[in-house]
C-alpha cells in the first residue's frame, strides 16, 4: 500500500498555507517533513490522514492495505492526545472497542501493545500519573494495537525533554525497524529526521512548498545518535533552510 | 423606632405647651379595599384636620405587611382583617387593637360563597355540600380559612374533609375557580358578583347568612400608645366620625330590611372611597365599583370583642395560633366606648 | 552582613478545614442564643434557636417533617429529573449541532434569567394547580444551568481528542459516549450544583400555589400565621436538604472525576 499526495494545496481564507506539494510514502519507508514553523507541516500531515479536507489537489492510498490491518492510516499526537479519565489500558483499549472483536482478543491485543512499549506494570495508571515519555509511549501502544500500515506521526517527540526523547528515539527506532511499517514524520528537529527518515522533504516557508528531498539509504537500524556522516546531512539541510527560517521568524503571525 | 418615638412625645408635647394648632403627622397604613371606607371617608372630610392631625397614608399589597410594619414601628396605626398571623403577633406584644374595621353582619352583603360550574352541574348547590370538595383560600390562616372553619361548625361537618387550596392571592383564586381547578371560593362581594354575573361561577350564599363576625381592626402598637396616647385619642375620633359618615349613607335598609343605596347620600361618600379603591378607573364607574363592595361598618367603630376571642379559640384549636395568645391583653378598649359584646 | 531572603510566596490556596466550619456554625448559634436571651433580639424579629429547635423536634415526632420533606422531595426528585435531563439532551445538542446552537443559544440567553417565579400564574394556567405545575416550576429552573454548563462543558472538550477519536475511526456514537460526555463531565457536575441549588430555591415558590404538604408549604404557612419559630425550623430543614444534596453531588465528584486528583 501507497500513501500519495497530489498537488496538494491548502490555504485558510486568504492566507495560503500549502501548495502544489507532491510525495508518495512507499511501502516500509519513513519520510520525514522539516521545514519552517507556520510552513504547513501538521496540515499536511492531517491532510494525509483525512482529518482536513485540501483546497487542491488530494490524498491517495494506492493499493490495499495489509490484512489484519484495523486502521491503516494511524495518528501519532504531538500531544499525546490520551483520555485523561481512561487508565493506560483503556486509552489502548478505546480504538478496539467498536471493532468485531472477541472481548478476550481485545484483552490479549491491548496487553500485547501495553508490554511491547513497556507499559505492562502501567496498565491501570491513569494518565495524569505517568511522565511525559511514559504518556507517549501509550501514544504508540494505542497506534500499534491497531496494526496500522502508515504511521502519521506529528512532531511526536516535541513535547519531551531532550534525555526523554532520545530515550523514545531508541524506542521508536527499534520499532520501525522491526515493524516495517511506513510513516510520515513531521518535525521541526534534523537531528530525528536523519535518524529516522529513508527521504527527507524540506519545506519552505509559507505558503509550504517541497524545497528539496535528500534521501538517506542507510538502515534505520544502523544510525545512531553521535553518527558523523547523518550530522552532515543534519547540517547540510540546516544551511539550506536556515534564510528560510530566518524569514519565517521576522512574519507576524497572521501573516 | 425608639427615637421615632420619643422625638414624636417631644412634638406631642411642643404642641400642647405651644397651645398652637401645627399639625402632627399620623403615619397609617391599608389595603386598597372598601372595607377601610371610614378612614378614607375621615380623610376626604376633614376630620383628622379638625382634630389637627396630618394623616399620611402608606398603600401596602398584602395584609400581613402592615401588622409587621406596625409592630416594627415604620407606621403608627394600620387596618386590615384578622388572621391567624395577626393573631400570633398581636400575642408576642407587638399589636393593640383599638377600633373596628369591617364587620359580616345579617342582611348586609359581605363575602359569598362561590361555587365553580364543573362543581355545580355536579350538585354542590349549599354549603352543607362542602364535605369532599375543595375550597381556594389565600393563605393558611387567613379569614377565609377561618371562615370556612365557621361554616364547618354551624353546618356541623368536618373541616378536615374540605381539601383547601392555598393560592396566595385574589385573581390567582378566581382563575383557578373559572378552570374548575377548585370547587368553590369564599371571596370578597365585588370578585363574587363579578364571577357569577359573566357566568364563570355559581353564588350560592353570603357568608352573612350564616355568621356575624368581626372581620377586621384599626390597631397600633403599644408603644404608640405609650407615647401618642392623646393623638391616638384624636385619630380613633376622627376615625369614627368617619365610620358614622360611611355606616349613614352606605348602609341604609328599607322597610324589608334590605340594603337601599339613596344616591343623593351614597354616591358622593362612595366617590370618596373610590378616589383611593379605584384610583385608574373613572369617576363614575369607582363609585359603582365601590358600593357593591360595601362590608358593613360599625357607625361607632365598636368592635365585636367576644367574637375576637371566639377567632382566637377557634385558631388555637386548629394549631394555627400560639396556646400563650391572650385577646385582653392585646385589645385595648379605651379608645372607644360601648364596644359590644365584651367578655367579663 | 547576611540577612535572610524576606519570604514572599505563600498564600492564595484556601484549604477547607472541617473542624472550623463545624466551630463557626456553633459561635453563630451560641451567638443568636445569646442576644435572644439578653433582649437584644426581639423574639418578633427572630425566635431564640432554643424554641426553632423545639419546633424541629415537634414536627419530627409527629410526623410532620417526614410527610412534609416526602411531598418536597419527591417534587424535587421528579421536577430534577425532568429539568436537569433536558438540560444536558439540550446542552449536548446545542454543544454538537450547528442548527441547535443557532436555535438554541438566543432561546436559553433570551430565557435563563427569567424568574421562574415570575411565570408561575402562568404555569398555573398551563399545568393547573396539581403536582405538574409545581414539578414544572422545579423542572424549568433545574433546567437552564443543567443545558448552558453541559454546552459550555462540551465546548471545553479538547478538540485533539475528539480528531484523535476521529482518527482511529471511532463511530459518531461512541465518540460522544467516550469523548464527548466524559470529557464536559466535570463542567456538567458544576451545572448539577447550581441546578440543584436552584430546585430547592424553587420548592417554596413552587408550593405556594395549591399545595397544602411540602417544606415550601409548610414555610409559607408558617410564615403567614408568624410562627418564627416554625418558620425558621422549615428554614433550616431546607438548608439541611442542601447540605446534603451537595454533599451527595461531592460524593459523585470525588467519585466520577477520580482520574482528575
Amino acid at each position: 500500500m501507497r500513501l500519495v499526495a497530489e498537488r496538494i494545496g491548502h490555504g485558510y481564507g486568504a492566507l495560503d498555507v500549502l501548495s502544489d506539494i507532491s510525495f508518495s510514502v512507499a511501502d516500509g519507508e519513513i519520510v520525514a517533513v522539516v521545514g519552517p514553523s507556520g510552513c504547513g507541516k501538521s496540515t499536511l500531515l492531517r491532510i494525509l490522514g483525512g482529518l482536513e479536507r485540501p483546497r487542491a489537489g488530494r490524498a491517495l492510498i494506492e493499493g490495499t492495505a495489509p490484512p489484519g490491518s484495523l486502521n491503516p492510516i494511524t495518528f501519532v499526537f504531538q500531544d499525546f492526545a490520551l483520555l485523561p479519565w481512561r487508565t493506560v489500558a483503556g486509552n489502548v483499549a478505546l480504538v478496539l472497542e467498536d471493532r468485531p472483536l472477541a472481548a478476550a482478543e481485545r484483552r490479549e491485543m491491548v496487553a500485547g501493545a501495553l508490554a511491547r512499549m513497556g507499559l505492562a506494570d502501567f496498565a491501570d495508571a491513569y494518565p495524569k500519573q505517568l511522565s511525559g515519555g511514559m504518556r507517549q509511549r501509550v501514544g504508540l501502544a494505542r497506534a500499534l494495537v491497531v496494526r496500522p500500515a502508515v504511521l502519521l506521526m506529528d512532531e511526536p517527540l516535541s513535547a519531551l525533554d531532550a534525555q526523554t526523547r532520545e530515550l523514545l528515539m531508541d524506542d521508536l527506532t527499534g520499532l520501525l525497524a522491526a515493524e516495517r511499517f511506513a510513516g510520515v514524520y513531521v518535525t521541526h528537529n534534523l537531528g530525528e529526521a536523519v535518524r529516522l527518515a529513508r527521504r527527507i522533504l524540506v519545506m519552505s516557508r509559507r505558503p509550504g512548498r517541497v524545497r528539496s528531498v535528500v534521501e538517506i539509504a542507510r538502515p534505520i537500524a544502523g544510525r545512531s545518535a553521535g553518527d558523523a556522516e547523518l550530522a552532515a546531512a543534519a547540517q547540510a539541510i540546516w544551511e539550506s533552510l536556515r534564510e528560510e527560517a530566518v524569514a519565517a521568524d521576522r512574519e507576524l503571525a497572521d501573516g | 423606632m425608639a427615637i421615632r418615638s420619643i422625638l414624636a412625645g417631644v412634638a406631642a408635647l411642643a404642641c400642647l405647651s405651644g397651645g398652637a394648632l401645627a399639625q402632627e403627622t399620623v403615619v397609617a397604613g391599608a389595603l386598597r379595599f372598601v372595607s377601610n371606607g371610614a378612614l378614607f371617608v375621615a380623610i376626604e372630610k376633614g376630620f383628622f384636620k379638625e382634630e389637627g392631625l396630618e394623616v399620611e397614608l402608606r398603600f401596602f399589597q398584602a395584609a400581613q405587611p402592615i401588622a409587621v410594619a406596625v409592630v416594627s414601628g415604620d407606621i403608627d396605626v394600620g387596618m386590615t382583617a384578622f388572621t391567624g398571623g395577626f393573631y400570633n403577633l398581636a400575642g408576642k406584644g407587638g399589636l393593640k387593637v383599638i377600633a373596628a374595621q369591617a364587620r359580616e353582619k345579617k342582611g348586609y352583603e359581605g363575602n359569598a360563597v362561590l361555587v365553580s360550574n364543573a362543581a355545580f352541574a355536579k350538585g354542590f348547590r349549599k354549603i352543607e355540600d362542602f364535605p369532599g370538595h375543595s375550597l381556594g383560600i389565600t393563605q393558611v390562616g387567613s379569614s377565609f380559612h377561618y371562615q370556612i372553619g365557621q361554616l364547618a361548625r354551624i353546618k356541623g361537618f368536618d373541616l378536615k374533609r374540605v381539601e383547601l387550596k392555598p393560592l396566595q392571592s385574589l385573581p390567582a383564586m378566581a382563575a383557578a375557580l373559572k378552570t374548575n381547578q377548585v370547587d368553590a371560593l369564599i371571596i370578597a362581594p365585588h370578585i363574587a358578583k363579578g364571577l357569577a354575573a359573566a357566568g364563570d361561577a355559581h353564588l350560592i350564599g353570603w357568608y352573612s347568612d350564616f355568621d356575624e363576625y368581626q372581620f377586621g381592626a384599626l390597631f397600633t402598637s403599644p408603644k404608640m400608645i405609650e407615647a401618642r396616647r392623646a393623638t391616638l385619642e384624636k385619630f380613633v375620633r376622627a376615625y369614627q366620625k368617619g365610620a358614622g359618615e360611611f355606616a349613614s349613607a352606605m348602609l341604609r335598609l328599607d322597610g324589608a330590611g334590605k340594603r337601599v343605596f339613596d344616591p343623593a347620600a351614597a354616591d358622593p361618600i362612595a366617590g370618596m372611597i373610590a378616589k383611593y379603591v379605584y384610583p385608574s378607573d373613572p369617576p363614575a364607574e369607582g363609585t359603582r365599583k365601590v358600593k357593591g363592595a360595601t362590608f358593613y361598618v360599625d357607625a361607632q367603630a365598636r368592635l365585636d370583642v367576644g367574637d375576637i376571642h371566639g377567632q382566637v379559640a377557634w385558631y388555637k384549636s386548629q394549631g394555627m395560633v400560639d396556646a400563650a395568645v391572650d385577646p385582653k391583653a392585646f385589645i385595648d378598649l379605651g379608645f372607644v366606648k360601648g364596644h359590644t359584646n365584651v367578655p367579663r | 552582613m547576611a540577612e535572610p531572603v524576606p519570604f514572599r510566596g505563600g498564600g492564595f490556596q484556601p484549604r477547607a478545614r472541617r473542624l472550623v466550619a463545624v466551630a463557626t456554625l456553633a459561635v453563630l448559634v451560641a451567638g443568636w442564643s445569646l442576644a435572644s436571651r439578653a433582649g437584644w433580639v426581639s423574639p418578633i424579629a427572630l425566635p431564640p434557636p432554643e424554641e426553632v429547635a423545639t419546633a424541629l423536634v415537634r414536627l419530627a415526632r409527629s410526623g410532620e417533617l417526614a410527610r412534609h420533606l416526602a411531598a418536597s422531595l419527591s417534587r424535587l426528585v421528579s421536577g430534577f429529573a425532568l429539568g436537569a435531563g433536558a438540560g444536558v439532551v439540550v446542552g449536548l445538542a446545542i454543544g454538537l449541532v450547528s442548527l441547535a446552537r443557532s436555535a438554541g443559544m438566543p432561546v436559553i440567553a433570551a430565557l435563563f434569567p427569567i424568574p421562574k417565579i415570575a411565570l408561575l400564574p402562568l404555569f398555573v394556567v398551563w399545568f393547573g394547580i396539581g403536582e405538574a405545575s409545581k414539578v414544572a416550576t422545579i423542572a424549568f429552573g433545574a433546567f437552564f444551568p443543567m443545558a448552558v454548563a453541559t454546552y459550555g462543558g462540551v465546548d471545553g472538550v479538547d478538540r485533539t481528542l475528539i480528531r484523535m477519536a476521529q482518527s482511529f475511526g471511532l463511530p459518531t456514537l461512541s465518540i460522544v459516549r467516550k469523548v464527548v460526555l466524559p470529557g464536559a463531565l466535570p463542567a456538567m457536575l458544576s451545572g448539577t450544583r447550581i441546578a440543584a441549588a436552584i430546585a430547592i430555591i424553587l420548592i417554596v415558590a413552587a408550593e405556594m400555589i395549591g399545595a397544602n404538604e411540602g417544606i415550601g408549604a409548610f414555610i409559607l404557612a408558617a410564615g403567614n400565621l408568624m410562627q418564627t419559630d416554625q418558620l425558621v425550623a422549615g428554614v433550616v430543614v431546607l438548608s439541611v436538604l442542601g447540605l446534603t444534596v451537595s454533599g451527595l453531588i461531592g460524593a459523585a465528584e470525588s467519585v466520577l472525576l477520580r482520574w482528575r486528583r
